[in-house]
């Protein structure tokens, strides 16, 4: 039972860590916490559900396009609404952030109704494990989210790309003598945290069902990630979603599974009071 | 006809005090606020619960007074570290009042919610006219707040939240108390949020969970940004006019056929998105720019420089 909710926990954390990874790299290379994060999950689980229900393709295949077009989508959205509002300040972007969650989230409701969805995809007979009940998505989840992580680890460590990223994140104008255009490095930002974000929600969408309000009900345990991993760590965001699923799972002994979601907030509001800087960030957010 | 205006008149008049509430916080304060519709909710079901016991004045003070008081505790929390944070509280907020309400059936009736609440002044009239009665309160509530909103934002208090909004730093620096004057400006806002609740409660007269939903926000922050941030006559122009627009675009069903009832609502959902981040990029100030008053309107006798 308890090794059960572990593994779930982890699984569930596992799937908050691309999310919560792409809303961390936002937030160091442009300072604002982007709140449509859970739209463009949501948009992502559209566009994947389109690739692999109505147009037949495989779902692996269907998720690549839909992190292609979600890359697309957020690129987009950084030049039309994001670029222009650049000097404004975190307020503003983080409104026009909801403004743009708004737009994504109602463009799906208004294409697909509020119905849910589900893939075409066979639902396989769980593995047994030592008592441990495993599904296939969660198998599923576990590769990709470790894939993932591994891979942007190596992009942010072990690539030129990767060190100008983490410089501009660190001091934009010291990047920007050093001929680190702020511009550029925001944009890719942007489309990997859109692929991120669009391969987080075809996996939420396995586990759950493609709907409208499908990444809204991942938004505030994203945030609680982040915030624990210290916002603008990436290491920390994803330690920081093992957390948040584990907290989440092992809750359901203590509370009934409709508090679930309050969960996180209490982990936000107790990060708020005691450890400002998140678990793992280095220094304090505190003006 | 008279049943019809009336309606109008108090969604406008709700929508108005939110918008009004949320001014004061976001365009007059800089502090966000994404819970906003939470705040509704409590007032409206502070109100809903209290009313039979304490009469409708007794359950609008209490419903007030309560969110006022949640507002300040979630204020505190989050304000004094950077502003990002109380957005993110504050949605999380609204999603443990919708979770609240929903689960905690033995005192908010679950899903089903709470019915007959009673109204404000209905023995004064019969039923058949009690729509001009409704109508001239929520009115007259607009009235009352919009005068002691536009009087607090007129006196050294709201120039000093001014100050902290424009330059927290320096407005600290001149000695202002930065995190007392976010709370309780967060905490006013709240209160008249609650307010905003009560009425929503008085005119519907039974409520759900299904009736507070992100909505509510989202239209509050488009009156703010569409009447222009900081500016009261703004706001009730805004507040005005957007609910004039969404009103409109139910004739919008009869006209188009093809969309049904869910499109229609994303559409007015979207739409809202669309005028907000269309708002912020062309024309910050919004309509009704936040009037630039001089040291010459505060002391007309001292002449200035």
């Amino acid at each position: 039972m308890m090794a059960q909710l572990i593994l779930n926990g982890l699984v569930t954390g596992l799937l908050l860590a691309l999310p919560a990874l792409a809303l961390t790299l936002i937030f160091g290379i442009l300072k604002f916490p982007n709140f449509a994060i859970g739209s463009m999950l949501t948009t992502g689980a559209y566009a994947a559900w389109i690739g692999n229900s109505l147009l037949g393709m495989p779902l692996a295949v269907a998720a690549f396009f839909a992190a292609l077009a979600m890359a697309a989508i957020a690129m987009l959205s950084d030049v039309l609404v994001f670029a222009r509002l650049r000097d404004r300040g975190s307020i503003t972007l983080l409104v026009a952030s909801m403004g743009l969650s708004l737009i994504l989230e109602n463009i799906c409701r208004f294409a697909f109704g509020n119905s849910t969805r589900n893939f075409a995809f066979d639902v396989a007979r769980p593995i047994r494990w030592h008592g441990l009940r495993i599904n296939h998505e969660q198998l599923i989840t576990a590769v990709t989210v470790i894939i993932c992580v591994i891979l942007i680890q190596l992009l942010l460590y072990g690539s030129p790309l990767g060190r100008a990223m983490r410089a501009v994140s660190d001091n934009p104008s010291l990047a920007a003598v050093r001929g680190v255009e702020r511009q550029t490095i925001a944009r890719i930002t942007w489309c990997l945290a859109g692929s991120l974000c669009a391969l987080s929600g075809v996996l939420a969408a396995l586990d759950r069902a493609v709907d409208p309000l499908l990444g809204w009900n991942y938004q505030i345990p994203i945030f609680a990630a982040a915030i624990l991993g210290g916002l603008g760590s990436p290491a920390g965001a994803v330690a920081g979603a093992l957390v948040i699923g584990l907290a989440e799972e092992l809750s359901s002994l203590v509370l009934p599974t409709n508090y679930r979601q309050i969960v996180s907030f209490a982990v936000i509001l107790g990060l708020l009071l005691l450890r400002t800087e998140g678990l793992f960030g280095r220094k304090a957010v505190r003006k | 006809m008279i049943a019809y205006l009336s309606t109008l008149v108090v969604l406008v008049a709700i929508s108005a005090l939110v918008g009004l509430a949320l001014n004061l916080q976001w365009g007059v304060t800089g502090l966000v606020n994404f819970g906003v519709v939470g705040f509704v909710a409590l007032g409206a079901y502070a109100t809903a619960l209290l009313a039979p016991a304490l009469g409708w004045y007794g359950a609008m003070f209490v419903a007030a007074l309560l969110c006022a008081v949640v507002s300040a505790v979630l204020a505190l929390l989050s304000i004094r570290l950077e502003e990002n944070y109380l957005a993110i509280v504050t949605i999380g907020f609204g999603e443990v009042v919708r979770i609240l309400l929903l689960n905690e059936s033995w005192l908010t009736g679950g899903a089903i919610g709470i019915a007959d609440i009673p109204r404000p002044f209905v023995s004064l009239v019969s039923a058949v006219h009690y729509d001009i009665v409704l109508l001239l309160f929520s009115v007259a509530l607009v009235a009352v707040i919009f005068v002691l909103l536009e009087t607090l934002v007129r006196s050294p208090f709201g120039r000093a939240l001014r100050a902290v909004r424009d330059d927290a730093t320096v407005a600290a620096a001149l000695g202002k108390p930065v995190l007392e004057l976010r709370v309780k400006a967060f905490a006013i806002g709240g209160a008249v949020m609650g307010l905003a609740g009560s009425l929503h409660a008085f005119y519907l007269t039974y409520i759900d969970p299904s009736q507070f939903t992100s909505i509510i926000t989202a239209y509050a922050f488009m009156a703010v940004i569409a009447g222009g941030r900081g500016s009261n006559i703004g706001l009730l122009f805004g507040a005005g006019t957007i609910m004039a627009l969404l009103e409109a675009a139910r004739f919008l069903k009869d006209a188009i056929a093809v969309i049904d009832g869910t499109q229609l609502a994303a559409l007015r959902l979207g739409l809202i998105g669309v005028g907000i981040v269309l708002m912020l990029i062309l024309r910050p100030q919004g309509l009704f720019a936040e009037p630039r008053r001089r040291v010459h309107d505060f002391f007309p006798d001292d002449g200035g420089p």
